[in-house]
């Protein structure tokens, strides 16, 4: 769980280019959006891609997707219970 | 498809109106549409005096209206906007007379965005690619 956390860590720092940050920077409780690590809807768009071609989740679901993007612990656990490999 | 059927589609009205006609609409999956210049396009006056040419951001703007027509639902009086301008690359310019064929397909969606591809060509010719972010309604809760 913790390699999953900080692979999705580093997925999300590469993919929405938050240069300067290292995964032990992203607090696994701290909201996403807004206040936290403050990405907005347009990161929400490049997440949903990045997690689909990274870790082969799709997410149909937008309600569940919004729950999922808490946090990083809520994604993690979200990407572990829909990852088929 | 034209006139009326545009105007009820999209918000957009004179001199901003860059969509003249549509020739294929199937929402969600595709549309091609043109875009006639004349030498009275407002600005053709100053870009340039003396050699008239559309400026490439009216290229995305074509792009992004008809991208308007890959919903299903008519946009007037929606809160829509262009989000994001990705990978733009302008190959040719277009001058007046020119008969632009405006495709567009959506690429990704998600909480109120959908990311299309769209091409600008005429004759043939390509002019303009781009990725655009089209914002279509209120998107996640507490997110700009």
């Amino acid at each position: 769980m913790s390699d999953l956390k900080t692979e999705l860590k580093t997925m999300i720092i590469e993919r929405l280019k938050l240069e300067g940050m290292t995964p032990d920077q992203i607090d696994d409780k701290a909201p996403l959006f807004g206040e936290g690590l403050g990405l907005d809807s347009i990161d929400a768009l490049e997440l949903v891609l990045g997690i689909e071609q990274h870790f082969g989740v799709k997410i149909e679901d937008e309600a569940a997707g919004l729950q999922a993007f808490k946090n990083v612990e809520s994604l993690t656990a979200f990407i572990a219970e829909h990852r088929t490999a | 498809m034209n006139g009326e059927a545009i105007t009820a589609q999209i918000p957009h009205r004179y001199p901003f109106l860059l969509v003249d006609r549509l020739l294929e609409r199937e929402p969600g999956v595709r549309v091609v549409a043109e875009k006639l210049l004349t030498i009275n396009e407002p600005y053709f006056q100053g870009h340039f005096a003396e050699r008239p040419l559309l400026p490439g951001v009216l290229m995305l703007e074509m792009l992004a209206q008809a991208g308007g027509f890959l919903e299903s639902e008519p946009l007037l009086g929606k809160p829509i906007f262009l989000a994001q301008v990705l990978d733009a690359r302008f190959k040719g310019a277009a001058f007046p007379g020119d008969k632009l064929r405006l495709e567009v397909s959506p690429d990704a969606s998600f909480g109120g965005l959908m990311r299309i591809k769209g091409i600008v060509s005429c004759d043939g010719r390509v002019l303009c690619t781009a990725k655009l972010l089209l914002k279509n309604s209120v998107g996640p809760k507490g997110s700009a």
